[in-house]
């Protein structure tokens, strides 16, 4: 489903993402984890290409990302993304933030796209709140909202860039639980996380950025026993506790 | 008890009739030319930047009054004719509220995150897209409480044009007085017409920043 090969990319003289090599499968959720500023965001953005990058390529579902003739706002309807600050439009109810795009993209009427947002809704948990504006929900309805938005352009790949790190604690756990039924529904997912216990439960791979390079990957249990570089083991000790 | 007033009411409203024209060309001019201004300081070309943002900074660090009487006086000897008090007035009024209006609008753009439009393109919208649907109506949200206030500033700030001797309604309550000799209920007159007239202003600008927080 997305195929990273040699792919390299710079801010001017600093080189943010070294050689990445990386293959996403159909159905498979990758969590990606390291230090802040080790590139894992950049990674995200250079998927859906919402950042260019300079060498190497990007193929996602056939389609090469860095190829000057791709049409990458039909690309971006086909990845997800959620971000860590959720990022709602404030002036749309939550059901005219995940219409919006249906409509204007998709060209769906609005009945038809406001029937498809009540169903989401309802699967992220919180129909009731379907005219509410962002300003009145909290920080875990609004991300259940954001997700809901992405979802509603039926993607084929849903990318995470630190979910639940905005949120208060008690409000991780009911992001998390939508971001696992749908790992479990056969979603093919990116996900920038550090919440170890999401990884254990659903991960089918994770690796371990650290100055722009995947400098580990695991399939589970391994990756959390006995990690290969000090790097690695370091950063485990300090999210694990 | 307000005999002068009464006695000289079409003159004083004709002052105050100079008063909206001037008014209404400054925020019919000062509007558009302070988007452009807005538009010029958040650009990325330096051959737009650096000169926009040059004239708002001298023009914002000067005081209006200033503003009115370096035009009146110095436009003559550029052009080679005096121009009238009328155009002179309306001419300094929008090279001054363009700037306060562009900074406004500047404020307004760069107030609508970065992620919210990465959000629109991320679901697949274009560029004309995310900014006619979320840059655009969450930035306008925004500034239209500032936009209603310094258009009621504005208005205000028409009285100033008595000093290169507009005949608007302060300088005309004054032409009065010196018949008449009653300075308090004329400029009394003066500042309950203002007072009204900024009192509904103000209601309207706070109707639209309860909106504009319900709306975020």
């Amino acid at each position: 489903m997305i195929e990273i090969r040699n792919m390299s990319k710079w801010y001017g003289d600093f080189q943010v993402l070294k050689d990445i090599n990386e293959e996403v499968k159909q159905g498979q959720t990758v969590v990606v984890c390291g230090p802040s500023g080790s590139g894992k965001s950049t990674l995200l953005r250079c998927i859906n290409g919402l950042e260019p990058f300079q060498e190497g390529e990007i193929i996602v579902d056939g389609v090469s990302v860095g190829d000057s003739a791709t049409d990458l706002y039909k690309l971006r309807t086909e990845i997800g993304m959620v971000f860590q600050r959720f990022e709602l439009y404030p002036h749309m109810t939550a059901l005219q933030n995940i219409t919006l795009a249906p409509m204007k993209v998709r060209n769906k009427s609005k009945k038809e796209a406001n029937a498809g947002a009540m169903g989401l809704l309802q699967r992220v948990g919180i129909p009731e709140k379907a005219y509410e504006y962002p300003a009145n929900l909290s920080g875990g309805q609004q991300q259940r909202v954001a997700i809901a938005r992405s979802l509603a352009m039926e993607p084929k790949i849903m990318m995470f860039d630190e979910p639940t790190s905005a949120l208060d604690p008690e409000m991780i756990k009911e992001v998390l639980e939508v971001m696992i039924n749908l790992s479990k529904s056969g979603m093919t997912m990116i996900v920038v996380t550090h919440e170890m216990g999401f990884a254990r439960e659903v991960a089918d791979e994770i690796i371990f950025m650290d100055e722009g390079s995947i400098i580990e990957r695991g399939t589970d249990i391994s990756f959390f026993q006995n990690p290969e570089s000090p790097r690695t083991k370091d950063f485990l000790d300090k999210i694990l506790i | 008890m307000f005999d002068a007033v009464i006695n000289n009411i079409s003159y004083l409203m004709g002052g105050y009739w100079v008063t909206i024209k001037l008014a209404f060309f400054a925020l019919a001019g000062g509007i558009p030319l302070g988007i452009l201004v807005g538009l010029g300081r958040i650009s990325s070309n330096k051959w737009v930047y650096y000169p926009v943002t040059f004239y708002v900074n001298v023009i914002r660090n000067i005081p209006l009054i200033l503003v009115i009487f370096w035009f009146y006086f110095v436009m003559p000897i550029i052009i080679g004719s005096p121009l009238d008090p009328f155009p002179s007035a309306v001419i300094s009024f929008i090279i001054f509220e363009a700037t306060y209006f562009g900074e406004i609008i500047r404020a307004g753009y760069q107030s609508v995150s970065k992620g919210q439009i990465e959000a629109g393109y991320s679901t697949g919208l274009t560029y004309i897209q995310t900014t006619r649907y979320i840059l655009i109506p969450i930035a306008l949200r925004r500034m239209l409480p500032s936009m209603i206030t310094q258009s009621i500033v504005t208005y205000q700030d028409t009285c100033l044009a008595f000093v290169i001797g507009l005949p608007e309604l302060i300088r005309r309550a004054t032409i009065v007085d010196t018949l008449e000799v009653r300075s308090i209920q004329l400029f009394g007159f003066v500042a309950i017409v203002f007072l009204i007239t900024c009192y509904i202003g103000s209601m309207i600008s706070r109707r639209f920043e309860v909106k504009a927080e319900e709306g975020g």
